[in-house]
Formats: C-alpha cells, sequence, structure tokens
C-alpha cells in the first residue's frame, strides 16, 4: 500500500501519520530540532516586537541550509524547501501557474462541529506539473502550519514543502507538483492539530482518491457515538421486540 | 420456503443493512475504501441547543454568589457592651449570639438572648476566681443535632444544611443549647444559623474552671472527648471524664444528660469530638476546636464561634500581637456514610448500618469541607480577610480521615504551634505548603508584609489543599475546601470579591456538581447532541437479531416437540 504509506492517512494501519514508519522518524526529528532551533534563535525577536501590535512579515530575510532543506525562517515563522524553477522528472515546462491564500485559525473550525482547528479551505486541485504558490494566513496567536508530504525526494528533501506561520503572521511559498496523478496530504503538523481539524487534500490531476477525516470532504474512519446515556435500554427493548413478535408469529 | 425461512432471510437481511459500516474489521473497511474511497463526509452532531449550559449562561437559574444581609449583621456592632467587630465576609455569625457568648446567655438583656436563639443556660459565666476583670467559671451545654436527616415522610434531607449548591450529606454536631425551632421559619426546611458544620469552637481562658454538659437530644448514644485539653481522668465525684465510654464511662443515651469538667493549665489550640464508635460519630461531625486562651486581665472571650472562621471578639492575648484571628477546621466526608442516615429512618437499623455494616477500612473521602462547606459557599463565609502589614492568626485543625497539604497561594506561613504547643523560634518553618495530619491542630502567622516571601502584594490569593481531591466535590472542580486570603482592596461592599476570571454563575447552579454542566463557559465545549439516527440504525439491527434469536428458539421447540412424539 504504497499510497497509505506516503500520504499516510488512510486509517488506523497508517496511524494517519507517516512519522510512525521507521525511514520518516528522521525527518520527525529533524523537523522537532529545527523548530527547537528556531525558537532559540527567534526568541528575542518575539519577546521585543509582540505578535499582536505588530505582525511580522514573510520569512525571507534568513536563508538556511539544513540537512538538504532549504530553509527561510526568522520570528514570523518559515519557508521550507521551496521551489519556483526546478523541474520534477516526466514535467517538461511548468503546466501553470496555481494560487492560493488560506487562512488558517480557529475561528474556521466553527464550520466544522466537533473541530478545534481549520483553514479556510481544505481542498486544493491543480494541474500535473503546475506550479503552486501558496499564501499561509494564521488568525490565531499560536503557530500554524501549512505543510504537503510526499513529493519527490530529489526535489523536496524529506519529500516535503513546508510553510510555517507564527501567530498573527503570513508566509508565501512555491513549489512544483510532479505530473502523475495523486492526492497528497496537507496538514499542520502542530500535535493534535490535524486531528482536529487541520487537515487538507492536494489533488493533482485527478488524484488517487480522497483521505479520511478531510473537513468538509470525507468522515472519519473512528468516530464517537454520541448515543445518549438511555440507549442501552432502547436497544435491550429493541432485542425483547423483535423476539416476542417472532415467537409469537412461529410458535406453533 | 417456510414462513420461518421468510421472516429469517429477512431478518438477517436487515441485521446486515442495520449494521454499522464503522463496526467492520479495519482490515475490511480499509480494502473497500481502496476502491471506494473514504466515507463522505457528514457533519458531526452540533452543540445541544436545549442543553443545561444554555440554560446556566442564558437565565441565571443560579442563587446569588453573596445573599443579602438584611439585618446589617456584618456591620461593627455594640451589644450589651460588648464591643464587636465588622464583619468583612459576605455570610456573618449572628452578632447577638457573639455578645452572649463574651458575656454569658446569663449576662446579656433578654432583647440580646431572643436574637441570639440561644437557650438561656447555653453558656453561663460566673464568679471572677483571680479577681483580674474576667468571669473564670464557665458552664456550657451542647445538644447533639442531626442535620440533613432522614424521615419517614419527607422526600428530601431534613433540617438542611447545604454545604455547597445542592450537597446536603447527613451529619451531626455538637451545637450550642438553643430555644425555639430548629429551621428558619415554620415553612423553612432549612437549619437555622446556629445549627450547622462544624460543632462550635470552645474558647476558654488558662485556669478557667469548666464544666461542659452534654444534653444527648439524639437517637443514639455519644460522649465528649477532650483531646489535648488538660482534664482529669475522673472529675470530683469520681466518675469518669475523658469521653471514652471502654475506658471511663458509659455512654451518654439519647435523652440523658452528662457534665465534664476541667480547669486547663495549659494554652493552645486543641480538639473536642464524640468518642463512641469514634471511627464513624467523630466522621459524622461530632467533633470541634477547643482553643486555651492565655489568662489575660478583663480577657472576655467569645466562648463560642459559631461556625468556627472570623473571630469577631479576640481574646486579649491576640489583639497584643494579631491584627486578625481565624479559625479554620477543616474535614473530609465519605458520601457512603453521611447517606446512610438518610437513607435508614429506625434508630436500630441506622445503628447495624453504620457500626455493623459501614466498613471505614473502605473509605474513600468525597467531600472537603473548610468550616462546614465547601467551595463556592466557602467564599461567602470562610475567606481570610486582611490588609497589607498586618499579623493574622490562624488556627488550623484537620479532622478529616485525610492529611492536608493546605498551600498558601501568594504567601509564605510560619507555623507557631503544634497540636498546642508553642514551637521554639530557632525550629520554627516558614513555608506555603502545610502538611496537616488528621486530628492535627497547627497555628499559623500569616505577614502581610509585601517583601516577597511572606506575601506578595495585595490580591485574591486562593488557600487550599494541594491534594487534587481536596479542591473537588465529589470530583467536580472548583468545590472541596478552596478559600482564599483577601485583600479589603479586593474586597467589594457586600463581602464579595472582586474577581476577574469566569463567571461564577454556574458554580452556584446544583447541576453543576451533578456532572451535568461543562466546566468551561465557552460554547466549544458545550455538550454534543445526541445522534438520533445512530441509536435507530442500532434500534433497527436489534429487533433483527431479536428476531433471529426468536426464530432459533422456535426450531429448538420444533425439534424438541418431534423428538417427544
Amino acid at each position: 500500500m504504497r499510497y497509505a504509506k506516503d500520504t499516510a492517512t488512510i486509517g488506523p494501519a497508517g496511524a494517519g501519520r507517516s512519522k510512525a514508519n521507521g525511514h520518516r522518524c528522521d525527518g520527525g526529528r529533524l523537523l522537532i530540532s529545527l523548530q527547537v532551533l528556531a525558537v532559540l534563535i527567534c526568541g528575542s525577536a518575539f519577546a521585543a516586537a509582540p505578535i499582536a501590535s505588530e505582525p511580522a512579515i514573510n520569512a525571507a530575510q534568513t536563508h538556511q541550509h539544513h540537512a538538504g532543506h532549504r530553509i527561510q525562517f526568522d520570528a514570523s515563522g518559515m519557508v521550507m524547501n521551496s521551489n519556483s524553477s526546478e523541474l520534477p522528472r516526466g514535467c517538461s515546462a511548468i503546466s501553470r501557474d496555481h494560487e492560493f491564500e488560506v487562512s488558517a485559525g480557529t475561528e474556521f473550525a466553527t464550520r466544522y462541529p466537533g473541530s478545534t482547528y481549520a483553514m479556510s479551505q481544505h481542498e486544493y486541485t491543480v494541474e500535473p506539473c503546475s506550479r503552486v504558490t501558496v499564501t499561509f494566513i494564521n488568525t490565531d496567536e499560536v503557530r500554524h502550519q501549512w505543510m504537503v508530504h510526499g513529493l519527490p525526494r530529489y526535489l523536496y528533501p524529506q519529500g516535503m514543502f513546508h510553510l510555517e506561520a507564527a501567530g498573527g503572521a503570513r508566509q508565501t511559498g512555491t513549489f512544483i507538483v510532479p505530473s502523475d496523478n495523486r492526492t497528497y496530504l496537507v496538514h499542520c503538523d502542530i500535535p493534535q492539530h490535524m486531528e482536529k481539524g487541520m487537515k487538507g487534500q492536494l489533488i493533482v490531476g485527478s488524484g488517487s482518491g480522497d483521505l479520511w477525516a478531510v473537513p468538509g470532504i470525507s468522515r472519519a474512519f473512528n468516530s464517537d457515538d454520541y448515543l445518549a446515556t438511555y440507549s442501552f435500554l432502547v436497544l435491550a427493548l429493541a432485542v425483547a421486540v423483535g423476539m416476542l413478535s417472532t415467537l409469537w408469529l412461529l410458535w406453533r | 420456503m417456510s414462513r420461518r425461512s421468510w421472516v429469517l432471510s429477512i431478518a438477517i437481511l436487515s441485521a446486515l443493512l442495520c449494521y454499522p459500516a464503522d463496526w467492520y474489521p479495519n482490515s475490511w473497511r480499509l480494502a473497500v475504501a481502496q476502491w471506494l474511497g473514504p466515507d463522505g463526509y457528514r457533519s458531526l452532531p452540533l452543540a445541544a441547543v436545549d442543553s443545561p449550559d444554555a440554560a446556566a449562561t442564558d437565565t441565571e437559574e443560579a442563587e446569588p454568589p453573596c445573599p443579602p444581609d438584611p439585618a446589617r449583621w456584618r456591620e461593627a456592632k455594640q451589644i450589651d457592651g460588648v464591643m464587636i467587630r465588622r464583619s468583612l465576609n459576605c455570610v456573618p455569625d449572628n452578632p447577638f449570639a457573639v455578645a452572649a457568648f463574651v458575656r454569658g446567655t446569663n449576662n446579656v438583656s433578654q432583647q440580646t438572648l431572643l436574637k441570639s436563639g440561644l437557650a438561656p443556660d447555653a453558656v453561663v459565666k460566673g464568679r471572677d476566681l483571680d479577681g483580674d476583670g474576667d468571669p473564670d467559671e464557665i458552664h456550657i451545654r451542647l445538644e447533639v443535632v442531626e442535620l440533613n436527616g432522614g424521615s419517614p415522610e419527607a422526600q428530601v434531607p431534613v433540617t438542611q444544611f447545604a454545604i455547597a449548591p445542592g450537597i446536603t450529606p447527613g451529619f451531626w454536631v455538637f451545637a450550642p443549647k438553643t430555644t425555639g425551632m430548629a429551621t428558619e421559619n415554620f415553612e423553612s426546611n432549612n437549619a437555622r444559623a446556629i445549627l450547622r458544620v462544624p460543632s462550635p469552637v470552645i474558647r476558654i481562658e488558662q485556669g478557667d474552671r469548666v464544666q461542659i454538659t452534654l444534653e444527648n437530644a439524639h437517637y443514639l448514644p455519644h460522649t465528649i472527648h477532650f483531646h489535648g485539653v488538660d482534664h482529669p481522668f475522673l472529675d470530683a465525684n469520681g466518675e469518669g471524664n475523658d469521653g471514652v465510654p471502654i475506658t471511663s464511662e458509659k455512654p451518654v443515651l439519647p435523652g440523658r444528660a452528662r457534665t465534664y469538667e476541667m480547669q486547663p493549665r495549659q494554652t493552645g489550640t486543641m480538639f473536642y469530638h464524640c468518642h463512641v464508635q469514634a471511627h464513624v460519630h467523630v466522621m459524622m461531625g461530632l467533633q470541634g476546636m477547643f482553643i486555651v486562651e492565655a489568662n489575660r486581665p478583663d480577657n472576655w472571650l467569645q466562648t463560642l464561634n459559631i461556625g468556627a472562621g472570623h473571630v469577631r471578639v479576640p481574646s486579649v492575648a491576640s489583639r497584643e500581637s494579631f491584627d486578625r484571628e481565624y479559625d479554620l477546621h477543616y474535614m473530609d466526608i465519605d458520601l457512603e456514610l453521611n447517606q446512610l442516615i438518610q437513607q435508614h429512618n429506625d434508630p436500630r437499623v441506622i445503628n447495624e448500618w453504620l457500626h455493623q455494616r459501614y466498613n471505614v477500612t473502605q473509605a474513600t473521602a468525597d467531600l472537603f469541607v473548610l468550616n462546614g462547606r465547601s467551595f463556592p459557599y466557602t467564599f461567602r463565609e470562610s475567606l481570610v480577610i486582611t490588609r497589607p502589614d498586618e499579623r493574622i492568626k490562624l488556627r488550623i485543625a484537620n479532622g478529616g480521615m485525610n492529611p492536608i497539604a493546605l498551600h498558601t497561594h501568594g504567601h509564605k506561613v510560619t507555623i507557631t504551634h503544634y497540636d498546642g504547643v508553642e514551637a521554639q523560634p530557632a525550629a520554627r518553618v516558614t513555608r506555603d505548603v502545610v502538611w496537616i495530619a488528621t486530628a492535627q491542630r497547627l497555628d499559623l502567622e500569616l505577614e502581610t508584609t509585601n517583601d516577597g516571601l511572606h506575601s506578595y502584594g495585595s490580591g485574591v490569593w486562593l488557600l487550599h489543599d494541594h491534594q487534587g481531591r481536596g479542591i473537588t466535590n465529589d470530583g467536580i472542580g472548583p468545590g472541596g475546601n478552596v478559600s482564599a486570603i483577601v485583600y479589603e482592596e479586593y474586597l467589594g461592599e457586600d463581602g464579595w470579591p472582586k474577581m476577574f476570571g469566569m463567571k461564577w454563575n454556574r458554580f452556584f447552579d446544583e447541576r453543576y456538581y451533578l456532572g451535568a454542566l461543562s466546566v468551561f463557559e465557552d460554547e466549544r465545549f458545550a455538550p454534543a447532541q445526541n445522534d438520533g439516527w445512530r441509536l435507530l440504525q442500532l434500534a433497527g439491527l436489534f429487533v433483527a437479531l431479536g428476531v433471529i434469536a426468536g426464530t432459533a428458539l422456535s426450531m429448538l421447540r420444533q425439534r424438541l416437540l418431534k423428538a417427544n412424539r
């Protein structure tokens, strides 16, 4: 199930998260260490310029290369593995340009009962070999991410493209999608943000099917029952009704 | 096809149709999803619009946090020559009862006595034996009173004393001898203010000749044991005086009385409690603080402090060193025990349940009270109110079965006395978590000097047991013995603190402590609606299963009939 492993969200077998697989663990640790690094470096900047009073601008000031990732980051967040010119194999030219402006925060979760975090858009449909520019606007006061997994590793280290916006900040990044029809996972990787609603899908061409538990698109694989506390009485009664009526019908 | 086959096929088909898709094994579901993709989006249930939560926030069904004080009991007063300090807490002690406890019920005007509700011989003060201007012969009469008890007719506990909204466990307490009705009035089922938990704090002077008469107005035998108070094992007549029915005397039977005698030589914060089946009777509430104050001239003591808390007439020694004094009596309650007296009415049955069936070794505490109340009622009457740069004396007793880790927000307190005995100055410790064993008493000195150590400045600073259970009402928080140290600048005119946190209306709504309300006011956490369609689907499945079972039974019966033939 290559699909499940790469996009990691088809159900409990992949536990929803590809990081559970061994070869992805490094990526996870790397991400965490990067986040720690970013927090350390940016700590003083946060203290000096409160987010609410002075929204940060795009994270274009600092360019870094770390473990093969192309990273731009500052106090306003991070753009990782931006690529606006290198073509994936199988693409002879950029087919077209797509631009998306996505807002993310608790306010969008009110559309989806039972969620806490959500985005203004959870599904993005693009042409194969197209260039996708995403502007990601965080309307909360905590970090959010717009992260794509499963891109070709020869262009995107760890197969990922990643925007991270600090509270109140916006980030813009560009990447070029491959030529095959496939559905990619888009999510926020802060613990429980995807599970509580920040999950989307990027459909390239005709895609490869929907993912589970995308708000507004598909249902959760595991869901609560929402049964009233008296339900067991109703069900006991149901069994009795079924049994007694049958006995009455057939007892002869 | 026979009728039975038809019924069976339809039933199996219905069962398959009604079987919830998400109940199939995950591997099957994943295999199907490989073809068909995931199930389409269906909105999860909305928040229940008619939930109690909506009511709690919209209709304000809750009682007011701070009830009015029409009789103006909170104000400073002079009654029968007794200067009674202003009570800053929202719900104060009856100042007329305070005056009667200071002068003696035999020395106050008829009017004061009537307003106090006390019997004329409740606290009798006699001669000044040492000639220093205050009486040294004190005779206190205590009755045993049941609160929130059972009844052969009422559907609710009678002579009610709610420790928190809607929470009325059964109690037995020692109460000062009163006259008249036990309830507020003829229509009311609420106990009068003077009949309450905990048993009153007794305050006498070192060297006083004290007589305490137990008038057992209850339906079971009781005694009083004076724990830590200097008293002889036998009284002057050679009769038992220790209150222990297995060693010193027979228990005082219902309708009988006994007088205990003592002349304590040592000062300190002590304790008194019933010693009949002590593992049960002490937990039922037959316990109180007993304070022996240092001998001083003109030391007219407030002999009883009803419901503990703020001492409106502190002793001379207390006034020498402290700006204010508070008695804090902590208890915990096992509902399994304290409900027994509500579930039965025949004293023989109650006796059997309490003393033969109830097993205290399996007890778990469910409720945690400070001065007889749990949060939020603690904020009405047990706030430690202060101003900056004051010295406050806190006398603490733990009458519960569990120890307490008392934590003071914003302050570090100094332990000056253990079990009534003064600690050497070099041995005193200053800390913000004070561990108090069962039956232990600690005297604490609270300094409100804003030096970053003793106090971090003005505010509304919580004061509570730091063990999780202690800050809940039967597991629902905030509750338990949570109180606060409140600076006067943060106190409203009515005695309710000015606070900046969440709304309190749900804490004053009975449904909150039944677990029926979300603990947050934010609508996002309101309960979700029930899924009626899911229940209908499952009901269909269960009917079909019943039909299948019924068919199987009828087949079995036919087999047996055939075999018999």
